[in-house]
């Protein structure tokens, strides 16, 4: 079996590169494009530290091939901040301790992200619901749903909004 | 975990894809979402030596009303299917169903229905690593001659976990299977064989074109026991339809009552279905009769195989049924002006 060169749109950037026809897009970014931001866990769909954009939406590297994401615009990890300016979604979970080990932190971001991009402002059913398909076995998922709730929208009463750098003015 | 080496080929017509499925065969298999193709092939229960991609094939991602029925191409996304006012207004179980599948992150936007009908059955015996599967002897849908999940079978036993499958029967929905030269249109419910090592009735030839539901004023829904309201399959589930009659608004003129995560195949219990004909929309009593009942029916054919114990996932068939039954009947009463 021989490698294909193929051209992907990742972060806005074209890249071309030469994959095998079995190689997912997590392993192609992770392994081919230095993109280690994305995360394996379980390689097996269940998890979603793998997650990255395709299209604007939320879906799992580890399930697509690197051969199906040709033709379609590639957001990871990576693609959040310019240069060094974090996103207010980011510099959110930083301020309210949403991170802990930090590997579901990839994964999370970019549901999150997914979801604030069609919903500044969404309630906690709704973020609950667009986070279900990501696992984090350290932080718990208080902080994390409450870094999503406040980052267009931070609250008078959470101290870690005030403290926080970027989300308080 | 890598996957095992295969040719990947993406037709761009839907001819094309019959063309390669009718010289592949049994060598290749349709990749549509992947999320149930791939992670099968990940634990090395099945290495096809060609995936045949509908990525670039549009031509089965709709959704429209036609001939009072509603037309689903197999490529239509999960998210399509919850988004679309057709299906939520007319085809509610299949709207609650698909909404429930895995996570949004996970299926909704990739998985498709035609997937989801056709993923594979499953069984904690056998969704399991190679190494773990090594460890003991082959079971039948592994290539053995044995079956962990009940002593003595003869055959597999495997679980059809399918949310959207189980709506689609309850629909009374039909499908279109192509193949180089022709097509056929059956019944969901006929679609099954008898033995879990190949659940469905589809040639290696054949591609899930479309699903057909037919539409004739009557209200459904679906209801579904899982361990976390995300990412995992149901335990049981059950969709149901009822029809009210035309001249008596509040009587019941068909009803049709589907169990499913807990045999081979989603079951349409036809006697169950029938004891409702004539009954009343808000006679709990007959529901619950017809509830326990199908927890009897349904219990002949569980294993213990995914989830739970036998004895809760059968016990929970009753209040799933009974739920799905009073949703629907709820949507379904004349609205007291
Ligand atoms: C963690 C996890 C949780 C899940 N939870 C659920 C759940 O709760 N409920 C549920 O129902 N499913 C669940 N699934 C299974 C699966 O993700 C979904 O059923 C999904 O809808 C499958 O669609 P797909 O397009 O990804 O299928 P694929 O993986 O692409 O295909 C599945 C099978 O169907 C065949 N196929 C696909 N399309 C066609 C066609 N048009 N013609 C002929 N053959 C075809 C493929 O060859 C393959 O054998 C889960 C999967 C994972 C990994
Ligand atoms: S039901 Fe039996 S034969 Fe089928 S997969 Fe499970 S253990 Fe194997
Ligand atoms: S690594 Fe992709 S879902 Fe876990
Ligand atoms: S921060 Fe460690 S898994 Fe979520």
């Amino acid at each position: 079996m021989e490698k294909i060169l193929i051209t992907l749109n990742i972060n806005d950037k074209p890249c071309e590169v030469m994959v095998y026809p079995n190689d997912t897009l997590l392993e192609v970014l992770r392994d081919e494009l230095d993109l280690t931001g994305s995360k394996e866990s379980c390689g097996e769909g269940v998890c979603g530290s793998c997650t990255v954009h395709m299209d604007n939406k939320p879906v799992r590297s580890c399930l697509t091939l690197a051969m199906e994401a040709t033709g379609t615009k590639i957001k990871t990890v990576e693609g959040l901040a310019s240069g060094d300016d974090l996103s207010d979604l980011q510099q959110s979970f930083i301020d309210h301790g949403a991170v802990q080990c930090g590997f579901c932190t990839p994964g999370m971001l970019m549901s999150a992200d997914a979801l604030l991009k069609d919903n500044p402002r969404p309630d906690e059913k709704t973020i609950r619901k667009a986070l279900a398909g990501n696992i984090c076995r350290c932080t718990g998922y208080a902080k994390i749903i409450e870094a999503v709730a406040h980052t267009d929208n931070p609250q008078d009463q959470c101290p870690d909004c005030k403290t926080g750098s970027k989300t308080k003015e | 975990m890598r996957l095992p080496r295969f040719e990947y080929l993406r037709p761009e017509t839907l001819g094309q894809a019959l063309s390669l499925l009718a010289v592949h065969k049994d060598d290749a298999k349709i990749l549509a979402g992947g999320t149930d193709l791939l992670v099968r092939m990940k634990k090395g229960l099945l290495k096809p030596k060609a995936l045949i991609s509908l990525k670039a094939l549009n031509e089965l991602s709709y959704i429209k009303k036609e001939d009072a029925c509603i037309k689903i191409g197999a490529g239509a996304s999960l998210a399509d299917i919850i988004a679309s006012d057709i299906i939520q207004k007319e085809a509610k179980a299949l709207f609650q169903a698909c909404g429930k599948v895995g996570a949004i992150t996970l299926q909704h936007y990739t998985g498709t229905i035609g997937g989801n009908i056709l993923q594979d059955n499953r069984c904690h015996h056998y969704n399991q690593s190679g190494l773990h599967r090594s460890g003991r002897q082959a079971c039948h849908k592994d290539g053995g001659k044995i079956c962990y999940a009940r002593d003595e079978a003869d055959r597999c036993n495997s679980t059809c976990q399918s949310d959207g499958a189980t709506a689609l029967m309850a629909l009374g929905a039909g499908i279109t299977l192509a193949r180089k030269g022709g097509e056929r249109t059956i019944d969901l419910a006929d679609f099954y064989t008898t033995d879990g090592i190949m659940p469905f009735a589809i040639e290696s030839h054949e591609l899930l074109k479309e699903i057909i539901i037919p539409v004739q004023g009557a209200k459904s829904a679906y209801t579904r026991l899982a361990y976390r309201s995300a990412i995992d399959y149901p335990i049981v589930c059950a969709g149901v339809l009822l029809k009210p009659s035309d001249t008596q608004k509040d009587k019941i003129d068909e009803a049709r009552i589907v169990v499913g995560a807990i045999a081979r195949s989603p079951l349409f219990l036809v006697r169950e279905s029938s004891s409702l004909k004539g009954k009343n929309l808000n006679d709990t009593d007959a529901f619950k009769k017809a509830a326990d009942s199908s927890m009897n029916s349904a219990s002949t054919f569980a294993v213990h195989n995914v989830g739970s114990t036998l004895k809760y996932r059968c016990d929970m068939v009753s209040e799933m049924v009974f739920q799905a039954l009073k949703k629907s009947a709820r949507a379904a009463l004349p609205t007291k002006e």
